[in-house]
């Protein structure tokens, strides 16, 4: 389904309800596996369009930083570049920032490396039809960065134009290594969300710390989709906490190009209230002795809902592959929900593959343990969640990034 | 400081503890002495505040109701018990338990929190004490420990929240005789007239290392005797049989030999 749209992507443009509207024949319905638990209704109220809001229509909002880090940092707000918030002058050595008008994938934009396979679909299609432009990073061959990037969206939806559309393009040249963070937040009570692609190519030997951190307000939908390309030899960490949105999506989409990557991935996600909060992560071994990690953890309080679609695609001639899946939840209500969904697709031999579901509660016993120490009934439940969730915590390389994300999940969850 | 009265447990309909008493003095070191499945966790975890009993009778510490508070608050109130099987909390660092255990008890009793580093001195004190080396604080609480790391972890809580009366639960079973002298040393130094102790087990072993003041034999969810140490000695050479099926309303099951408390 998806891959049909990906064909048509360019050469036929979507028709188009309105401006800015996707309509009923191009949206993903509940049919499409990818989309079986986004709420279609409101996908259907999302505008996009080339956003008319400015930097300087957006309320003030102190943006996050990242403390004791004041590093690069670039802000965009519904979709545009907040010059006077980002700090994007005096770069280290071997680190550039541009920003680029429209589509990331139009030929004369700083991107036309970007590898096309990946899986499209209708809110690609938006981003780059009506995108509003975005931002690429690279880093050159051989430098080490070792002052995290910090990208932050702010989105602030007016009645016209609520969902911006926004493209990152980062390159990873041979043998460097950086650090970046992605940051979403929102603010006030309209309805909107944001939509966003970060294209990322690691060249050979390429080190690359992925940080993304959805914390979006829950009037608002997250549609977040990252795709990787990565050379031999080359390490992606990626960690996703998806917190915030009435429907958070974070997708991964990583192709192992080269012999010998490893993609690591991790990822929480908290759901309190209705929220749902929806991963869809393939990694896809195109080349010989790669490895690759999926390990998700959930924790869902009253009504909320968990994804995990978790895909394995190892493709013919990718020998050696070792490639791992996990997925577990911690349901802290009756009514809450885990839904897990692994795809393994292996045409390739000498393969170890490994995968794994849990749903469970908070353990009882454990609980009644720290009560008889004097640990009230509330702190003992927080002790055993944070434990659930600091595994996806615990493995962030940077302290101050690790510190600051804890204090974050701490702060929204309190 | 404990006493006990006509406490019953049952579970699901099912009589578990059937009129039990027991008072303990300040300064005492009580043994409760018992064949399997008589009894004798399910009086701890009454008295802890575990859910799922319903109970009957009275338990007060230092006159207070111990019953109608929920763990948190027994602790506060100064009763540790030690459990047959410690709890793995895999994730929750030793250390940070620990510390959060002391200072949820000071906060609810009105006093100051200690600081991290203030609280490494009295955990590097008390470890000392049941010869913990030192990197047990920084793993996850008793996951993955042995059966006798187990045991010595809850000593070794017990000497850092310093209760006013502390069960212990078979804290000697499954210990070789080093580990089982190393906890017995580490309740001994413990002990003072402001503390007392109920030792739980089924082998007068740990007894011969920690001598108590009374022992108590519980069969069928009911002390049905008590004595002095000698009991102790009685039980492990006769078993348990005379009190099997014994009417403890009537005459001993065993030749008198202590004093009754
Ligand atoms: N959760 C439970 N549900 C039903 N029966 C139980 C439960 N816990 C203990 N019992 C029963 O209660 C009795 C006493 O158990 P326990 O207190 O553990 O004995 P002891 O510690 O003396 O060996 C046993 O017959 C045991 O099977
Ligand atoms: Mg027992």
């Amino acid at each position: 389904m998806t891959a049909q749209v990906a064909t048509s992507a360019h050469s036929n443009p979507l028709d188009l309800h309105g401006a800015d509207r996707l309509d009923d024949v191009s949206r993903p319905t509940k049919h499409d596996d990818a989309w079986r638990y986004a709420p279609h209704d409101l996908l259907a109220r999302l505008l996009f369009g080339s956003t008319t809001a400015t930097a300087q229509q957006a309320p003030a909002v102190a943006v996050n930083r990242i403390p004791q880090l004041d590093g690069p940092r670039i802000v965009i707000v519904n979709g545009v570049i907040d010059v006077d918030q980002s700090q994007i002058a005096a770069l280290p050595d071997g680190l550039r920032i541009s920003t680029f008008a429209g589509s990331a994938t139009e030929p004369t934009d700083p991107a036309d490396d970007v590898d096309s396979g990946f899986a499209a679909d209708a809110f690609l299609i938006a981003i780059e039809r009506f995108g509003s432009g975005g931002v690429a990073i690279e880093v050159t061959d051989g430098h080490h960065l070792d002052v995290p990037i910090h990208l932050v969206d702010l989105v602030a939806p007016n009645q016209t134009r609520n969902t911006p559309s926004r493209s990152a393009v980062v390159r990873l040249g041979e043998k460097s290594s950086a650090t970046i963070v992605e940051t979403r937040i929102g603010t006030g009570p309209v309805f909107g969300g944001l939509n966003t692609r970060t294209s990322i190519t690691l060249e050979s030997n390429a080190a690359l710390e992925h940080i993304l951190l959805q914390n979006l307000p829950e009037t608002q939908i997250h549609l977040g989709r990252v795709e990787v390309s990565q050379h031999a030899g080359s390490t992606l960490r990626a960690h996703s906490f998806n917190l915030g949105a009435s429907y958070g999506r974070v997708a991964y989409e990583v192709h192992l190009l080269g012999a010998g990557g490893q993609a690591d991935l991790s990822g929480l996600y908290f759901g309190t209230g209705a929220q749902t909060l929806d991963q869809q992560i393939t990694v896809v071994h195109s080349a010989r002795d790669c490895t690759s990690r999926q390990s998700y953890r959930g924790v869902l309080d009253d009504e909320s809902t968990g994804v995990f679609n978790g895909g394995i695609d190892v493709r013919p001639g990718a020998d050696g592959t070792d490639a791992q899946q996990s997925n577990d939840n911690l349901l802290l209500s009756d009514r809450a929900e885990a839904n897990t969904q692994p795809r393994l697709e292996i045409l390739a031999d000498d393969v170890a593959c490994k995968h794994g579901a849990t749903v469970g509660q908070l353990d009882d016993s454990a609980l009644y343990y720290l009560r008889t120490r004097g640990i009230t009934a509330n702190d003992a439940r927080r002790l055993l969640i944070d434990a659930f969730a600091s595994q996806a915590v615990d493995n962030i390389e940077s302290d101050a990034v690790r510190a600051w994300i804890r204090a974050r999940i701490g702060a929204s969850h309190a | 400081m404990l006493m006990v009265e006509n406490l019953s447990t049952s579970i699901g309909g099912t009589p578990i503890l059937e009129g039990l008493d027991l008072s303990v003095g300040a300064g005492e070191v009580h043994a409760i002495m018992g064949p399997n499945g008589s009894g004798k966790s399910t009086f701890a975890h009454a008295l802890a505040g575990r859910d799922g009993y319903e109970i009957g009778g009275t338990a007060t510490l230092d006159g207070v109701d111990l019953l109608a508070m929920d763990p948190e608050a027994r602790a506060a109130a100064g009763l540790f018990i030690g459990f047959q099987y410690p709890v793995e909390i895999p994730g929750v660092n030793n250390m940070y338990f620990l510390r959060t255990a002391l200072n949820s008890v000071r906060r609810a009793r009105g006093e100051e929190e200690i600081g991290a580093r203030d609280f490494l001195a009295v955990a590097r004190e008390a470890m000392e004490l049941v010869e913990m080396k030192k990197d047990f604080l920084n793993r996850s609480v008793n996951a993955g420990f042995s059966g006798g790391e187990k045991k010595r972890n809850e000593i070794l809580q017990m000497a850092i929240m310093r209760p006013r009366l502390a069960l212990l639960d078979e804290t000697d079973s499954g210990l070789d005789i080093d580990a089982l002298q190393i906890i017995a040393a580490g309740v001994n130094s413990l002990r003072s007239p402001e503390r007392s102790v109920v030792i739980i087990t089924h082998y007068q072993r740990l007894l011969d290392y920690i001598k108590p003041d009374v022992v108590h034999v519980l069969v069928g969810g009911r002390i049905v005797d008590s004595g002095d140490h000698t009991l102790a000695h009685y039980l492990e050479d006769h078993g348990y049989a005379n009190f099997v099926n014994h009417d403890p309303d009537s005459a001993p099951g065993r030749p008198l030999t202590g004093t009754a408390s």
